[in-house]
């Protein structure tokens, strides 16, 4: 029998005992494992979700963000400085209004009780009794809206999920035609046709195509070239917002410090980075909390076995002091007791990845559901205004709680693995100061306490 | 031959020093039974201890086979218990989840001793102390005190020491089965060679010892 069947043969010496120090332990160890998955699949989310969020920068009107009016809208001539800036490889600019008597168009959706109390709160026509409020909300019809963009290419400025086109085409973003593509929605209302022309700011607008965005909010709306709408809405080289696209994500504060260099007070200078720590921040609850939780019971699982191990020494000192007098080595001994400990921690690692295993995402949901209220109030607090820049950022803020909710953790060979190692590592941690002890047990004080 | 000169071992028991042994000079030719008495404290075990290399003197010469011990480093102290010493403790000292036979393979374990041979030699041992093979594999637990014991004197002569060390060998047993303990102990060193030195304090053994040395307050009376 070689040392290490003498360990192992140890480690189940006394049963009840070993029964209970691999329970805790593989507690610890679970827990261990399950903070470890949580850690990962946390920090791949928020992998993703920064790189779904692109290496973009969004310049929009001072004040814009808050709905509180905002400054003057930018002029083509500043967002033209824009494209000199070095590592920007693309400005997209987009103007927005919206229709509501210059129209011969129907909105595609009636005003309910919500969109009638917005008018009203955002109304310059104060009324000021009862019934002139209920004839003000009989005769309200729901604006039109219209974004105006010069590159089709991206529809990240549109805020529509996709962009595509159910008949006709698309136009050319580039011209001062009087040319729209329509949402699905209200071409549907008004019996839109690519072909069909309707009226904008009286004055005939040729439809182009249809399209679909995905939501009935896109689909609601006109879509056409900037220089169009411009014109027609007598907006002449007057931008809402510009979305900038850096070359790389490294690029983006120094692309951002330029343009707050050169728009100083005058705009609101966001980049996607600055909204996905926002919409990543519950992530890095979770992250933080689960890296907390891992070094504490990496540590509670080292002291558990560092205590049970100074109990066996303590027990065993007789016996060590015979197998030193027999001829063994502090080595051999150390070894014989550091196996043992490794076979409580391995074994206590296989109930723990068992246990890990079934309490990975039942953990990970509670870590989850506390931290997606936070993730929700900041989403909603995005989603109630009204302006372009901030439904972008209600966007990305949603699809991060999105993620939360599609949070899984799953066991694979690596998670074993790590687990092993944890066993390990406890194993190392628990028994350094058991082998000082055996180290300094002497043969001799066993022959005087006989 | 064991040579002791002007041996002494100190310990602190709080502020006090205690002189466990005292300035003992003593010589044990080879090959024979010897007996050392005295009352409790007198420092016959920490003699032991000493002959033993279990605890290193405080001042004084203690020579076996010609190698002062007193001045080995830890590693061949490690070889020369190993090798040189055989024990014998009054409480057994079995390992307690190892067999009777797992137990006499231990010390040749550490020697290096391989398996197949290191089996043979423990299962031809424990027959030669009366062992019967059916209790080879018995634990500690299931053996008697007498069985014990001679698992133990099997587990000392396991890697063939020229020096057996017995610490009360009968302390624990009645005085029929310590008898027959001191007989097997006596016939061993007769047919191994081996020199027997026994710390007790049975009058009886002392008697039939070919050597007695009595010891009060660490010192030879």
């Amino acid at each position: 029998m070689g040392v290490i069947s003498r360990g192992t043969k140890n480690a189940f010496r006394n049963g009840v005992r070993s029964l209970s120090v691999i329970l805790i332990l593989s507690i610890a160890i679970g827990l261990t494992l399950v903070m470890y998955m949580s850690l990962q699949t946390v920090q791949a989310k928020i992998d993703s979700v920064k790189s779904n969020i692109g290496n973009t920068i969004t310049v929009s009107p001072a004040g814009i963000r808050g709905f509180e009016g905002g400054g003057d809208l930018l002029s083509q001539d500043s967002v033209s400085k824009i494209s000199q800036i070095d590592n920007v490889t693309k400005v997209v600019s987009t103007l927005m209004d919206h229709l509501t008597d210059n129209t011969n168009l129907q909105p595609a959706q009636e005003a309910g009780g919500f969109g009638r109390r917005q008018q009203m709160g955002t109304s310059s026509n104060t009324i000021t009794n009862s019934n002139q409020t209920e004839s003000a909300n009989h005769d309200f019809k729901m604006p039109i809206m219209i974004s105006a963009t010069n590159d089709l290419s991206t529809t990240l400025n549109l805020n529509v999920s996709k962009f595509d086109i159910t008949s006709g085409e698309k136009f050319d973003a580039g011209t001062s035609d009087n040319v729209a593509l329509i949402g699905t929605s209200l071409a549907s209302k008004n019996n839109l046709a690519s072909g069909s022309t309707f009226q904008a700011y009286d004055k005939d607008v040729k439809v182009v195509g249809i399209v679909d965005t995905g939501n009935t909010f896109g689909n609601s709306q006109i879509f056409m070239p900037i220089r169009a709408l411009q014109t027609l809405s007598g907006q002449t080289d007057q931008i809402n917002s510009v979305l900038v696209q850096v070359a790389s994500v490294d690029k983006i504060d120094a692309v951002q410090t330029k343009l707050k260099d050169q728009f100083q007070d005058k705009a609101d200078i966001v980049s996607s980075q600055d909204t996905s720590k926002q919409a990543v921040a519950p992530l890095e609850n979770i992250k933080t909390i689960s890296l907390y939780c891992l070094i504490g019971s990496l540590i509670a699982g080292g002291i558990i076995l560092f205590l049970t191990m100074i109990m066996i020494v303590r027990e065993r000192r007789r016996e060590i002091g015979v197998l030193k007098a027999i001829g063994a080595s502090n080595l051999l001994v150390t070894t014989q007791f550091a196996v043992e400990a490794l076979v409580l921690t391995i074994s206590s690692s296989i109930v723990g990845i068992i246990l890990g295993t079934f309490l990975s995402n039942p953990i990970l949901k509670v870590l989850v559901s506390n931290n997606t209220e936070t993730a929700g109030r900041a989403g909603q607090g995005a989603a109630d205004s009204h302006m372009m820049m901030m439904r972008v950022g209600a966007g990305i803020i949603n699809g991060a709680q999105g993620a939360l909710r599609d949070l899984s953790a799953t066991v694979g060979i690596s998670i074993i693995l790590y687990g092993l190692l944890a066993a390990i590592v406890i194993a190392i941690l628990g028994s350094v100061i058991p082998s000082f002890i055996i180290a300094k047990i002497s043969p001799a004080e066993v022959m005087r306490s006989e | 031959m064991i040579k002791i000169k002007n041996l002494s071992k100190t310990f602190k028991s709080g502020e006090i020093q205690v002189k466990a042994v005292n300035n003992l000079t003593i010589q044990i030719p080879d090959g024979i039974f010897c007996a050392i008495i005295g009352k409790s404290g007198s420092g016959k075990s920490t003699l032991l201890s000493l002959m033993g290399a279990l605890d290193r003197p405080s001042s004084g010469l203690i020579e076996v086979n010609g190698h002062d011990i007193g001045k080995m480093p830890d590693s061949k102290l490690i070889a020369y218990r190993r090798d040189t010493i055989g024990f014998v403790f009054q409480g057994y000292n079995l390992v307690p989840n190892l067999s009777a036979r797992e137990n006499v393979v231990l010390p040749m374990e550490f020697a290096g001793i391989p398996r197949e041979e290191r089996i043979q030699r423990a299962q031809g041992l424990l027959k030669e102390v009366g062992i019967t093979q059916e209790k080879f594999s018995r634990m500690q637990a299931r053996l008697s005190g007498g069985e014990q014991q001679r698992v133990a004197i099997a587990r000392a002569l396991a890697n063939k020491p020229s020096l057996i060390l017995a610490d009360e060998p009968t302390g624990n047993l009645d005085s029929a089965t310590g008898k027959v303990i001191v007989d097997l102990l006596k016939d061993l060193a007769k047919k191994e060679k081996t020199t027997i030195i026994a710390v007790t304090h049975d009058q009886s053994i002392a008697r039939s010892s070919e050597l007695t040395f009595k010891l009060q307050d660490g010192k030879l009376v």
